[in-house]
């Protein structure tokens, strides 16, 4: 649930029952007054009786009262307290029994007591009590309506900002160099928000540049060693007087430098591909690449008695050559190294998807983690950042590329 | 050949050095740019290897000078940095060919002896080791003047050894300059075998001599 449905809720339902409440208590107040009303008239109607009983010593008639009905009664007590009470007023006019208040006084009259009743109608007070009621409700309601429209606009006017902050959150990626705009906002928290935001990721951009710019400054730094390394390998073995043992020490010595130098490629590699420092793109045809690539390894295709199964049409696509001959080319190694003697390599195109398949002694692999930098078999030759670098190049054009194991042989797919 | 190597890592410089120089040729140092500076303006040269990263200053700079002096010696600039844009920049500005760190000395010595043939000869398009001529231009392979058809593998093979005579090259160094950065399969060696085998025995065949002697699985030496 929303903050402001949140909001919402609690304001309706405090403003609803405030308003019942105080609905209830102004219309027992109004009642009061009304009744209080009618009360004072009805006084006002017995004093007129006593008056007109001290002037003309003799009781009035009933229809010389409006539209009010008096009654007369002889008592023989002689004391009597005024009441007021509720009874049923019948309409003289329309004989229809509407609701009424009456007043019952003790009045003298020649000698004799009685006592008078006289039963107003209340029915105009009713019908006024209902229209202060129904103005009552009916402004309640726009009161709730506006407060629910003012809430919902006003709470998401002033939540824009917090969403715009929001989407920049999410949407943060650490290779990108943009800046993230600064969100303006008019309340004091969400601009501090902003602000440390903005900082905060400003912060850990240029950490990530750093550490970068680090690991490419590291992986130079680190060939000219390996080249003296070599090349005092190429010297050393120009020595015959050397035994064979020595000679197979230096194969080994040769064929760690060599590991050395991929790796540190591979990393720089990467690292230009996570700065976009990649060469001009250019319309590919998919398929020319792959079987350009097929010619160069053909020889160690047939070495090993792999048969290739190719099924491939044109797929153009846009993206930089050198980047697409090493994916291909990563594509075709992984292919031919981890496949089985006499194995199988099934590369078919689909829509926009191309798919590599080949037969392998490795069961299926785990499609978590395999695009990992470092992440390889225990009997693995290569860098293991291969995958990370068909990744990343995969992600920086946004082709998708998965992994899945079918049919007893893996299979990496990229969609295009 | 006279060479001047530009190159800050003493190491580095001595292996050259050494791998040169046992050919007959002349080899000069110059560990910074001023040093190179001066060296330049004195002689010339058949050849410069020259590092980009110098300690006080880009190597590009040698190369704007010979070029500003109108010079049009053989330059081959050895980058610590594989780096597209250098390696335009260096070779829109007059150099002839790049190479990574870290290389081969063979490979080195392959391609300077390239840049060189193309350069300082002209026309001259034939590589001639005793018996056997090759025609660079046909790609055509004489012994005695009796033709031989070689693969693309065996005739690039055949060259790297004729530029590197008499040294022991390694089979690493032979699978790099065959395939290049794209196998990284130890199954190559195999196949160098292969093709080395196949080369040994045209050769044989043709004129009778073994040029090719194996070193103790670490490589082979071509005399």
């Amino acid at each position: 649930m929303k903050l402001s449905a949140h909001y919402n809720k609690a304001s309706i339902i405090i403003s609803v029952s405030v308003l019942l409440v105080s609905g209830i208590v102004y219309y027992l107040i109004i009642n009061h007054i009304a009744r209080q009303q009618l009360d004072s008239d009805l006084s006002e109607e017995v004093a007129e009786v006593m008056e007109y009983v001290d002037v003309n010593h003799r009781l009035p008639k009933s229809i010389e009262f409006d539209e009010d009905v008096t009654s007369f009664v002889k008592t023989n007590s002689a004391t009597f307290n005024t009441v007021f009470f509720d009874t049923p007023y019948i309409n003289p006019k329309e004989k229809e029994t509407e609701p009424g208040r009456a007043v019952s006084a003790l009045v003298k009259a020649g000698g004799e007591n009685y006592i008078v009743t006289i039963v107003e109608s209340r029915k105009n007070t009713e019908y006024l009590i209902q229209i202060i009621s129904i103005i009552t409700l009916a402004l309640t309601a726009v009161l709730l309506i506006i407060l629910i429209i003012t809430n919902r606009y006003i709470l998401n006017g002033l939540w824009r900002p917090f969403y715009k902050i929001l989407q920049q959150v999410k949407g943060f990626n650490i290779a990108d160099t943009r800046k993230a705009e600064i969100v303006q906002a008019k309340v004091d928290e969400f601009q501090e928000l902003s602000d440390a935001v903005s900082k905060m990721s400003s912060r850990v951009t240029s950490d990530y540049q750093g550490l970068k710019m680090f690991t490419e400054n590291a992986s130079h730094e680190m060939m000219t060693p390996l080249a003296v390394i070599t090349s005092k390998l190429d010297i050393l073995i120009q020595d015959e007087s050397l035994r064979s043992d020595q000679f197979s020490q230096i194969t080994d010595i040769y064929s760690a430098a060599n590991k050395l130098a991929r790796l540190n490629q591979s990393l720089l590699l990467l690292v230009k591909i996570d700065n976009n420092l990649m060469p001009e793109t250019e319309a590919l045809d998919i398929k020319a690449v792959i079987m350009e690539k097929a010619q160069q390894f053909n020889e160690l295709i047939q070495n090993k008695n792999i048969t290739v199964d190719l099924n491939l049409d044109n797929l153009e696509i846009t993206a930089s050559k050198y980047l697409m001959d090493v994916l291909v080319n990563n594509l075709f190694s992984n292919a031919i190294r981890h496949n089985i003697a006499g194995g199988k390599i099934r590369i078919k195109t689909l829509g926009s998807k191309l798919s590599f398949q080949n037969t392998s002694l490795h069961p299926a692999l785990d499609p978590l983690t395999i695009f990992e930098r470092f992440s390889k078999g225990k009997t693995s030759e290569g860098t293991g950042l291969g995958l990370a670098i068909m990744k990343n190049i995969c992600n920086l054009y946004d082709f998708q590329l998965s992994y899945r194991y079918i049919d007893g042989m893996h299979s990496f797919e990229i969609y295009f | 050949m006279k060479l001047l190597i530009i190159e800050d890592e003493q190491g580095l410089c001595e292996s050259i050095e050494k791998y040169f120089t046992g050919d007959g040729s002349i080899c000069e140092v110059a560990n910074d740019l001023q040093s190179a500076r001066e060296k330049i303006a004195l002689y010339e040269y058949d050849g410069i290897l020259l590092d980009i990263g110098l300690p006080d200053g880009e190597g590009f700079a040698v190369l704007e000078y010979l070029r500003s002096t109108g010079r049009n010696d053989c330059v081959l600039i050895i980058s610590a940095r594989n780096s597209l844009d250098d390696k335009i920049k260096g070779l829109n500005i007059g150099a002839d060919d790049y190479i990574t760190k870290p290389f081969h000395l063979a490979e080195l010595k392959a391609r300077l002896l390239a840049i060189f043939r193309r350069k300082a000869f002209g026309g001259t398009n034939t590589v001639i080791h005793k018996n056997i001529t090759v025609d660079l231009l046909s790609r055509n392979v004489a012994v005695d003047d009796k033709d031989i058809i070689f693969t693309k593998k065996e005739y690039d093979i055949l060259l790297y050894f004729i530029a590197n005579k008499g040294k022991v090259i390694s089979k690493n160094a032979i699978a790099e300059h065959l395939w290049g950065d794209e196998m990284d399969m130890l199954d190559s060696f195999d196949f160098i075998y292969t093709h080395i085998k196949n080369l040994r025995k045209k050769l044989f065949d043709a004129s009778g001599l073994d040029f090719i002697t194996s070193i103790y699985g670490v490589g082979y030496k071509f005399t």
